[in-house]
């Protein structure tokens, strides 16, 4: 994805030699998000630069974006499910005219007026996908993995990854053991670091810049993954599996927001639209393997992609599943004394 | 000298000289040093009122684990890189004038390529189907592939990869000053070779080895991205810390009391070079 960015700030150095001065959407993403496609495509019918910067982490994302100088002018951003309130409440962002944006109404509504945004004033959902458990089968022997309790098993030892993502790794700590992957219960936390000290002999690598290639590489055979990086990682490797662990999947919202400080809310806007168009919202879903909010694209999908239960859970995948809630800043002071320790634990 | 230098040239070298250094090292550190003494605040990252719990926390044992550990593998790093640096650099004084440049010149071309890419690529090489097991797997040294990456020994062998160099060149320019007669007399009083290396040679490149150390056992602790790509997010370095303070946990006091420690350290090697500096120019004279 890092070659994306440079190609992007490539194509804005070459056009910055023409007279004219073009029109430039500094887009700030997720790795491996946002198919090339779609942004030549945009650049193609709008004329507008795109330069695509992405991060890892929403904690990265917000540290920058929460500085709000020009070091960190950013159009476009797309935080996940609760970093939304948290970034609104904080009055990070700039209130979407919705005047300007075309196909919200195709939006599931099941997705919108969350609490998160009630009105959805503020942002407008991009995908949504989970974090469940992938699975090599090729390498895999024994009982079928269902559980991220199945992760402590000794046969995995040395093979599992994990996201390099505190409230994810705590969620499935939590889950494990019973409790919400949301809580604020600093004893609870705190069992669910020792659950977690326990799996770490067995932790090869914590990986969230592309989830899938440390499997694809052949160093790890189980562990955490998000399902559109397990559907993309399937094209190269095809024992590559997405399992739905009975403890239930971490699912996420990521919406497209418009921070304050942006240079250019106009193309945000304009951005927000293009994407919304069934056929590129449909495009997006395909290549990159998240399900997307926009019903008018589902119907567009072609049958391998709609009825791909990595990308789209039905209803029993989605029991026990829980979204993300914004856990206030004491609980997040104890989550991360506890993930420093669990990383440099020996 | 200075008269010889216009004045008006001296005054601007001066301005520039010492405007580097107000505005892009002492107000930077500055910076940190006011962080590290504020209180944390989730709104704003830094609020009143001043207060040293930023440097009372570095002392939870979880921090000085993290620490020690850090310490140990860029103690490794500086051990590995003298082991390997010391007798290269006293090859280099040894060959002629012309491969010398050469030589150097090998040494310093891969600073061309940004240390990022370059730690990529050495990943590529100690990958389970890597370069390096291949070849091992194929002339039939090993039948199964080496877990390399994403272990201790991998995040060493990137540090030293990037820091080789800067142990390697203040080891040549002592070894260049060897005088060759101080070599000659201690044979001549009847000093075997091994006395000769631990009584006079030994002593006068110690400021280089000191230089060496100094110059690679800082950078090596705080060489984040190394362990973040080639020790799978784990053996963590004091530099992950701070990047985390600033970036995950959003401690901001905390980090830069982090970063001052590393810059105390930092201070208190170069003062002990200076000792020893002193030292052997006292013997010499």
């Amino acid at each position: 994805m890092k070659k994306l960015a440079l190609a992007g700030l490539l194509a804005v150095g070459l056009t910055g030699c023409s007279s004219e001065e073009p029109q430039v959407l500094n887009l700030y993403n997720w790795s491996e998000y946002m198919p090339q496609e779609v942004l030549d495509r945009f650049t193609e019918e709008t004329g507008i630069q795109v330069v695509y910067t992405t991060y890892d982490s929403n904690e990265a994302m917000y540290a920058r974006l929460k500085l709000l100088d020009d070091s960190a002018a950013y159009d476009l951003a797309v935080p996940s499910t609760y970093y939304v309130s948290k970034m609104r409440q904080e009055d990070l962002l700039m209130s979407i005219d919705r005047s300007k944006i075309e196909g919200f109404d195709q939006l599931d509504p099941e997705l919108v007026n969350l609490d998160i945004d009630p009105e959805n004033k503020f942002s407008v959902p991009y995908l949504w996908g989970t974090t469940g458990l992938a699975v090599d089968t090729a390498d895999i022997e024994g009982e079928p993995v269902t559980a991220w309790e199945d992760l402590w098993e000794d046969r995995f030892d040395g093979r599992v990854m994990l996201t390099n993502d505190m409230r994810e790794v705590f969620h499935v700590g939590l889950r494990v053991l019973g409790y919400s992957g949301n809580s604020t219960n600093p004893d609870e936390i705190e069992a669910a670091y020792e659950k977690l000290s326990e799996l770490m002999p067995s932790v090869r690598t914590f990986n969230s810049d592309a989830p899938r290639m440390p499997y694809l590489e052949g160093e790890t055979d189980v562990g955490m993954i998000w399902n559109g990086e397990a559907v993309m990682g399937k094209d190269t490797m095809e024992s590559l599996e997405y399992v739905y662990p009975e403890e239930g999947i971490i699912a996420w919202l990521d919406s497209f927001v418009i921070p304050k400080n942006a240079k250019n809310p106009e193309a945000a806007h304009q951005f927000i639209s293009f994407v919304l168009q069934p056929e590129i919202s449909a495009l997006i879903s395909e290549e990159i393997g998240y399900a997307t909010p926009n019903l008018a694209a589902r119907d567009l999908l072609p049958d391998e992609v709609a009825n791909n239960r990595a990308s789209y859970p039905n209803a029993t995948d989605m029991i026990n599943a829980e979204f993300q809630t914004d856990i206030g800043d004491d609980a997040l002071q104890v989550y991360a004394k506890y993930w420093e320790m669990l990383k440099s634990g020996r | 000298m200075h008269s010889v230098m216009q004045q008006p040239f001296k005054t601007a070298v001066l301005i520039l000289v010492w405007g580097w250094l107000l505005f892009l090292v002492l107000a930077p550190n500055l910076l940190v040093v006011g962080a590290s003494v504020m209180t944390r605040d989730p709104a704003t990252f830094l609020s009143l009122p001043l207060n040293l719990d930023a440097y009372r926390q570095l002392f939870d044992p979880l921090y000085l684990e993290v620490f020690l550990h850090s310490l140990y593998m860029a103690a490794m790093t500086t051990l590995v890189c003298l082991l390997i640096g010391y007798p290269f650099a006293w090859a280099l004084s040894k060959v002629g004038k012309q491969r010398q440049l050469i030589l150097i010149f090998l040494l310093i071309v891969p600073f061309w390529t940004n240390s990022l890419v370059r730690t990529y690529a050495l990943k590529l090489i100690l990958a389970t189907n890597g370069l390096l097991n291949n070849a091992l797997m194929s002339i039939g040294l090993i039948d199964e592939p080496l877990q390399l990456l994403y272990t201790e020994g991998a995040v060493i062998i990137g540090l030293v990869y990037l820091l080789l160099p800067f142990m390697i060149l203040p080891l040549y320019s002592v070894f260049e000053d060897l005088k060759q007669e101080l070599l000659l007399a201690s044979h001549d009083l009847g000093a075997g070779r091994l006395s000769t290396f631990i009584n006079v040679i030994v002593p006068l490149t110690l400021p280089g080895v000191l230089a060496g150390v100094m110059l690679v056992l800082l950078p090596a602790m705080g060489l984040f991205f190394v362990p973040d790509i080639l020790g799978g997010s784990r053996n963590l370095l004091v530099g992950n810390v701070i990047k985390n303070q600033f970036l995950d946990a959003r401690n901001w006091p905390f980090g830069a009391a982090a970063s001052i420690v590393l810059t105390v350290t930092m201070a208190f090697l170069m003062f002990a070079h200076r000792l020893s500096k002193r030292r052997i120019g006292e013997e010499g004279a």
